[in-house]
């Protein structure tokens, strides 16, 4: 789907080359409407107008820029996947180093974990040199993105009517509550009762479900040695089965047909009420609200850990889920850099989270829901930190080359799918896991 | 005497270019170049362009971004073939996914549109009405008749409402014809086959009204039976038409997989991929990863499976006419 929208007047080529328009992509639908609001602010402050275009989903987007790098026929800013596209696209040249433009001020209006996101460090740039790496060509230093939103995978949706009618008076706080949780409602709502996740997309049930459950029951290092070399710790080791027994358990509650689904159709059936229960993250609820989801009726909680796990206190860590990119072609880089520190002002931000239903990467004080409503907030007020907390942003144990599509499919063989044994499937992931290794 | 008139003479024997050479002035010529070079610049540019640019791409690895290839010679082919432990096995299992459907699409479509045709040869009344009823397939088929499938297939999709109502219950797919790793790939087989029957059976029943009467009313003189006028007489003349439809089919089942990315992209898990969805997801489904060139060589893969097929087919066609 592609929608093209002008936040404001004036949008022809002449505009853009004298400065006063600035072209800006995205690929969320979801944000077109919030950046039009605060592009009017950006408007009347500096007579330099936006216009907002979406393309999506996200490969329509990438194979949109694909073609127009090719005719040298770029966009100002992007909305980018940070540390994704942003290191591809920077790699590439495609866009434009902002590490001399982000001073320290600037810097300050982020929140402080997110602070270096969009920045190459180290890490980055030496899994940047694996064979097929993503990111060839980026060097320690560039910073190619500034955040925008925040936010995090391995969020339980939950309808609140369908728990209360069921018993469930209290947000299931470990793997145990939570599989009684689902017994007691799939009791109750047979054909309705259980959960969705767009599976369609694999790697969902892997990145959202099983690893903040593995984080939990394993700990921070024999989480990472699941994804490791070691046969005695990775997936085709005694632990690595014992995780996926875990995850299986799951597998009755599965609603029937969640394997054919895709990330949007999965989030429709639970907000149409089709199912109970769509694991997401924290952009899923801009996507409810905008099905006709009541977010009163919507009761959210992490992915919990079981009981006897090496985590008690499993929470989910923010991390800089998109962030926005200046061109290496604009001809109106000052323009593209005031509007980058225009969003960064801490109400300017909320007022974007407020319309996009998202979370802003700067600071919302004490009571954020205040800010963006209680459901959001009671997302951002669940954030963690430390080893305690799951942080899906970070990657630095996984190998350069990483694709966790072939991993995740495998792992449907085991659940939904229930063609694999728990050991098999171990086996199976820890060797595409090796292959990834193997061109380090 | 008689030597040199012949030596002065126009020879017999000169080439017909140099004849030609004094015959057009260069203004015709240069006229006849320029209606030809629009179609020449056209294919230039469509054709020799992106067949050459698309080969090259097969020996490199590039992501779209980057301004510059980087060569790889054969090893694309090599990791699709055995190398790579990451992208051979997708290939492997994608291949015989296509070569199910492979044979399942082309025996499927002549099982089904053959008799179909003959059928609606022999009707005598809305022979037209029921050509357009039996050509709707093919009319309509795009992105919005296969949404439609996948409604329909789901858990709670009308196919599994009326196996219920009409008692079958034990048919149900309670988890959906497509989410179902055992029936998904035989469903979009035969999605497949309703979408290419309606072609397959308009050439049938083209050629079926080119067959001589006097044949067929010869054969009934003799005692045929309906059976064996079909079998003995029909079958055998229309043969190079199923070489044709059969060629159609394979062609679609080799390269073809719109059907498979809208409906199941592939899944459950990596149940329904084929090659064709394979080239697609490595070239536009990879995200960021440089694998431009190994989705050109996977089609530069089919596109010599193809024509091998093309070949073994005309073959074919030789031999039965």
């Amino acid at each position: 789907m592609t929608a093209t929208t002008a936040a404001c007047g004036g949008d022809s080529d002449s505009d853009s080359s004298s400065g006063k328009t600035l072209t800006m992509w995205t690929f969320k639908q979801s944000h077109v409407k919030a950046l039009q609001k605060v592009a009017e602010g950006f408007a009347q402050e500096t007579g330099i107008t936006v216009k907002v275009e979406a393309y999506g989903p996200d490969d329509v987007y990438v194979t949109k820029v694909q073609a127009a790098a090719q005719t040298k026929n770029l966009p100002d800013l992007f909305e980018v996947h940070t540390t994704g596209d942003d290191f591809a696209w920077g790699g590439a040249g495609l866009l434009t180093d902002l590490a001399k433009d982000v001073d320290d001020a600037w810097l300050g209006s982020y929140l402080e974990t997110v602070r270096k996101d969009g920045l190459v460090n180290d890490e980055f740039y030496q899994k940047s040199l694996a064979q097929d790496a993503k990111t060839k060509g980026i060097q320690v230093g560039q910073r190619w993105s500034v955040p925008l939103t925040i936010g995090t995978f391995g969020i339980v949706y939950a309808n609140k009517q369908r728990l209360t009618e069921a018993g469930v008076t209290a947000s299931p706080t470990t793997w145990e509550e939570f599989i009684s949780a689902l017994e007691k409602v799939k009791a109750k709502n047979p054909d309705n009762g259980g959960v969705t996740i767009g599976f369609k997309a694999p790697t969902t049930g892997l990145e959202w479900f099983l690893q903040p459950v593995a984080y939990g029951m394993l700990g921070p290092d024999r989480f990472h040695a699941l994804f490791g070399k070691d046969r005695a710790g990775n997936f085709a080791s005694p632990t690595g089965t014992q995780v996926l027994e875990t995850y299986g358990q799951i597998t009755p509650y599965w609603q029937a047909g969640t394997q054919s689904l895709d990330i949007d159709a999965a989030d429709l059936a639970f907000a149409q009420g089709k199912s109970s229960f769509d694991i997401g993250g924290t952009f899923t609820l801009a996507f409810l609200a905008q099905n006709g989801m009541d977010p009163s009726n919507v009761v959210t909680f992490p992915v919990p850990a079981p009981a006897n796990g090496a985590i008690k206190d499993l929470s989910l860590a923010p991390f800089t889920l998109t962030g926005m990119s200046v061109s290496a072609t604009t001809k109106n880089k000052a323009g593209a850099i005031q509007w980058l520190k225009y969003l960064a002002k801490a109400d300017v931000s909320a007022t974007f989270a407020k319309e996009a239903l998202d979370i802003p990467p700067t600071d919302l004080g004490a009571d954020p829901s205040a800010a963006v409503g209680p459901v959001l907030g009671a997302m951002i007020a669940a954030f963690g930190s430390g080893a305690s907390a799951y942080n899906p942003g970070d990657t630095s144990y996984k190998p350069g080359a990483y694709d966790g599509v072939p991993v995740a499919s495998t792992l449907m063989d085991f659940s939904p799918l229930k063609k694999k044994s728990a050991a098999d499937t171990g086996a199976q992931m820890a060797k595409q896991i090796d292959a990834f290794w193997a061109k380090q | 005497m008689a030597v040199s008139t012949i030596a002065k003479g126009p020879s017999p024997t000169r080439r017909a270019p140099s004849r030609g050479r004094t015959r057009y002035r260069r203004s015709e010529v240069a006229w006849g170049y320029a209606f030809v070079l629009p179609a020449i610049a056209l294919f230039a540019v469509m054709g020799v362009y992106t067949i050459v640019y698309g080969f090259s791409l097969s020996f490199a690895s590039w992501n779209g971004f980057t301004p510059d290839w980087r060569w790889v010679g054969l090893k694309n082919y090599a990791d699709l073939l055995w190398a790579d432990p990451q992208y051979a096995p997708l290939v492997h299992q994608a291949a015989l996914n296509t070569m199910w459907v492979m044979i399942a699409v082309p025996v499927l479509t002549v099982l089904v549109s053959f008799p179909l045709a003959v059928l609606l040869n022999s009707v005598r009344r809305l022979k037209t009405v029921l050509r357009s009823v039996y050509f709707l397939p093919h009319v309509t088929s795009g992105i919005a008749v296969y949404f439609a499938w996948v409604y329909v297939l789901q858990p709670d999709g009308a196919i599994n409402l009326l196996l219920r109502s009409l008692g079958l219950g034990s048919l149900q797919q309670p988890q959906g014809f497509l989410g179902n790793p055992t029936t998904a790939l035989p469903t979009l087989i035969v999605i497949t086959v309703w979408t290419s029957v309606p072609v397959a059976m308009m050439l049938y029943l083209a050629s079926l009204q080119s067959v001589d009467p006097s044949l067929i009313e010869a054969a009934r003189v003799d005692g045929a039976s309906s059976w064996q006028v079909i079998r003995r007489i029909v079958w055998p003349l229309l043969r190079p038409i199923t070489a044709i439809v059969v060629l159609l089919a394979l062609r679609d089942s080799l390269q073809g997989f719109q059907t498979f990315l809208i409906m199941t992209n592939g899944g459950p898990g990596n149940h329904t991929n084929v090659l064709g969805l394979q080239t697609y997801r490595l070239a536009f489904l990879s995200q960021l990863s440089p694998t431009l060139g190994l989705s050109s060589a996977l089609g530069w893969m089919l596109f010599v499976g193809a024509l091998i097929l093309a070949a073994i087919n005309v073959r074919a066609l030789r031999r039965s006419t």
